[in-house]
């Protein structure tokens, strides 16, 4: 099943655009690339006042009980104006698993500062190049943490993680008393880190398979959110590929006439599209069973559509498109970070096939 | 249950009670004569249970139901393997072209029944041998002759041309003006004296599509359906009619999960093959292709029920689920290894891994090639600029050939 948007979520996804791209400027973005430990505060703090933070959160906790489609819908804005902290969706991660498996005192401790936005969540599942390894490279023993998470997003900033530990474990732990080094990265807005622990007090969310379920679970949720951000981001790239194409001449006429060109955008706009309908099923199918199965299909589609745009955008425009001033960079950049940050596709392309075969675990 | 849940169990009920009488068994082994028979009789059965028409006027012999229901009963049928394609093209664009611009309203009312009832198959006379996506550009004339007209040339790929009782057809009738101005649209009886058919076989072997050649066809004028110099307007409508029509996310071949059953099934270097990644890529780039068009085509169906107008990506079905149908095939082959050799050419595209590939290209070319369609979301979608046409605003007979 796909869903039609109601008012209300047209109203969100009109109120949000409005909100970003009056407050979100290349010339902010740009420098947060030069230096470590800068996000967006502009994106954040209107987050904040929006509520947006709050959107898909329990009301018992501050939250505002809306769901996947409406920070869906969120998400997709901030990709086309490139805002997006990665907090909206990290913090959204380690909410759910809170709310999901965590006690009544530790949704009460964590929650409202989540749903505020006060409180920054990461989310730290993976070991180097696997997103959810058989072999994590942290270890839960009793109540203690062991061993470095390397390259969280959000991590230079977060207060809370949500750690996935060997045993397996889902582990909550506070990150007053973890190390943190920042991580230089190609898109630095990300805040990445290295999050280092030594014997940290961590509390237990789950424990075995269903620690390795619940993993995926969360992360099938944050892929959801991402992959309405890099749909944004590749609707954005194709409309300014677009916007380029009719107004740069060559050999007496507008680019956009030759068909190598004009075919490449149009490709494009079956690629957003694809991306577009994926995103608005697996978001209507959250708490089905074939969430993770939409998840994935939603996921590898929003990641082709968005690193292609970048690539295309980027040639369409010749020379200039490679320019620092121009920050086309900027999407190419962010379109590899948020095709890392919930897994690269060679993982979900396995999620994906095991479910379609019959032989996930 | 809603209207449209009632509706669809009340197909799907028929539907199934076909089967032994239509479906696929009872196909088996015919000659095209035969099938053709045997599909005129479903057309038939179609009509005396009120599912033939069902989005056309009651005054003209259909339903007077909306598109929704239309698709609706397709989506049902469609699985069943029915001899309806004969009357694809026939109640598909001809017809409707006929009831929008017929002249004369009692013969319009007589051919719409007998279409419907598949008593009477029309076909469309566009392509020719000088060029199909260059609509505009064909060279087959009518010229006056007394109070009528004198049709020669010849037309090209015209599907089901063999059978058919009637179609309509574009001509040049003033070569001394732009080429898109000197057009005409008309019907022609393919009965008539002079015009001779002439079928081509085709890469997969079936011989659907014909050669037709007019010799000094006279026709009267009124079976004009445009001005005189008017036709492309109607030749541009004829070909919108159709909108959103029944959709297939597997491209008209095998859905996925036969190719995932022969991924489980065959071996890779001592491996089953659904192990190998670059088989597991493919499945799962084409599952994510495949979920987002059905994902989209749901959603135009909500729009059409909530009475919205579904967006432009329903556009996309074509272009990207024949691409990617003909693909998945060539690699569903390479797995059989030299098992991959065996051809039936009465195997079915809709479940045969070489019947689906010799055939998969007639679908990127038939309808509008990829390279149309790519220019038409550009132009039309995107706004992008037109081609260079150097044949612009030139009269028709002063363009290079
Ligand atoms: C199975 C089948 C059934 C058909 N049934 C019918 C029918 O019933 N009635 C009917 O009238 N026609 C029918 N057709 C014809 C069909 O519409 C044409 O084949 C099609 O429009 C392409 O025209 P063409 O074959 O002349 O190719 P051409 O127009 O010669 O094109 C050759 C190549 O050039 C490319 N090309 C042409 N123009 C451009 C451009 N501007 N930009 C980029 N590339 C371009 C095309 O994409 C194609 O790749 C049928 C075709 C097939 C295969």
């Amino acid at each position: 099943m796909s869903i039609l948007y109601d008012e209300g979520q047209q109203a969100i996804a009109t109120e949000s655009r409005r909100a970003l791209e009056a407050r979100v400027s290349k010339d902010d973005l740009l420098p947060l690339l030069q230096t470590q430990g800068e996000y967006h505060q502009a994106f954040w703090s209107t987050a904040k006042e929006q509520g947006w933070t709050a959107l898909a959160l329990p009301e018992a906790h501050g939250g505002l009980a809306l769901g996947l489609v409406e920070l869906g819908l969120i998400a997709h804005q901030a990709g086309r104006t490139l805002s997006g902290a990665p907090f909206l969706t990290s913090s959204f991660g380690a909410a759910k698993a809170i709310e999901l498996y965590g006690t009544d005192e530790q949704k009460a401790h964590w929650l409202p500062g989540l749903a505020s936005g006060d409180t920054i969540g990461a989310i730290a599942f993976a070991s180097g190049a696997d997103p959810l390894p058989a072999k994590p490279a942290v270890t839960l023993t009793g109540d203690r943490l062991n061993g470095v998470a390397g390259a969280v997003s959000g991590g230079l900033f977060a207060d809370v993680a949500v750690v996935f530990a060997s045993g397996p474990a889902l582990a909550l732990v506070d990150l007053t008393s973890a190390g943190r080094t920042a991580v230089d990265s190609f898109d630095n807005s990300r805040c990445i880190a290295d999050l280092s622990f030594a014997d940290t007090p961590a509390e237990t969310l789950a424990t075995g398979e269903a620690a390795r379920a619940a993993a995926l679970h969360i992360l099938a949720l944050q892929a959801v959110v991402t992959a309405h951000e890099q749909t944004g981001g590749a609707e954005a790239l194709m409309e300014i590929a677009r916007d380029y194409a009719v107004t740069r001449k060559a050999f007496g006429q507008p680019i956009g006439a030759f068909q190598s060109i004009k075919h490449r955008i149009a490709e494009l706009y079956g690629l957003v599209e694809l991306a577009r309908a994926n995103c608005i099923h697996a978001a209507s199918r959250e708490g089905a069973g074939d969430f993770i199965t939409a998840a994935a299909a939603a996921r590898l589609s929003a990641t082709e559509a968005y690193d292609t745009a970048a690539r295309d955008c980027v040639q369409i425009h010749g020379g200039i498109g490679v320019t620092w001033e121009i920050g086309l960079h900027l999407h190419m950049r962010r379109a590899r970070s948020l095709a890392l940050e919930q897994g690269s596709s060679f993982f979900w392309e396995d999620v994906l096939v095991d479910r379609l075969a019959g032989d996930e675990g | 249950m809603s209207d449209l849940e009632a509706w669809r169990a009340k197909a799907a009920t028929w539907c199934e009670a076909m089967v032994p009488t239509f479906g696929k068994a009872a196909r088996k082994g015919l000659g095209v004569e035969d099938d053709l028979a045997l599909g005129r009789r479903y057309q038939k059965a179609k009509f005396d249970a009120g599912f033939a028409g069902i989005n056309w006027p009651t005054d003209l012999g259909g339903q007077g139901l909306g598109h929704i229901e239309k698709i609706t009963f397709e989506a049902e049928e469609m699985k069943h393997g029915f001899p309806s394609f004969y009357f694809s093209i026939s109640l598909g664009m001809p017809v409707p072209v006929l009831m929008q611009f017929g002249p004369d309203r009692e013969f319009v009312k007589e051919r719409v029944l007998k279409a419907l009832q598949g008593e009477e198959i029309w076909c469309q006379l566009f392509s020719e041998p000088s060029g199909g996506t260059d609509l505009a550009g064909l060279r087959t004339r009518a010229e006056t002759d007394g109070n009528g007209w004198k049709i020669n040339g010849q037309k090209v790929w015209t599907s089901w041309a063999q059978y058919s009782d009637y179609g309509v057809i574009v001509v040049r009738t003033d070569p001394t003006v732009a080429k898109h101005k000197g057009l005409t649209y008309f019907w022609v009886d393919m009965k008539a004296p002079g015009v001779t058919v002439r079928p081509i076989k085709l890469a997969g072997g079936d011989s659907h599509v014909n050669e037709v050649f007019f010799d000094d066809v006279k026709i009267g004028d009124d079976h004009r359906m445009s001005p005189v110099g008017g036709g492309f307007a109607v030749a541009i409508a004829t070909l919108m009619i159709e909108r959103y029509v029944a959709t297939d996310s597997a491209g008209f071949g095998p859905h996925l999960g036969l190719f995932i059953d022969l991924a489980k099934e065959v071996q890779l270097n001592g491996r089953p093959a659904i192990e190998d990644g670059r088989i597991r890529q493919q499945i799962a780039r084409n599952y994510a292709m495949r979920a987002g068009l059905d994902s989209i085509n749901v959603r135009a169906r909500r729009m059409m029920e909530a009475g919205m107008t579904p967006g432009a990506e329903g556009s996309l079905n074509k272009l990207v689920a024949v691409r990617s149908r003909q693909k998945l095939s060539e690699l569903a082959i390479d797995l059989q290894g030299v098992g991959g050799f065996a051809f039936d050419e009465h195997a079915s595209p809709k479940d045969d891994w070489a019947s689906s590939w010799i055939n998969a290209p007639t679908g990127r070319i038939a309808g509008g090639s990829d390279e149309t369609l790519l220019n038409t979301i550009a132009e039309r979608i995107l706004g992008l600029p037109q081609d260079h046409r150097p044949d612009k605003g030139i009269p028709f007979n002063q363009i290079p050939a």
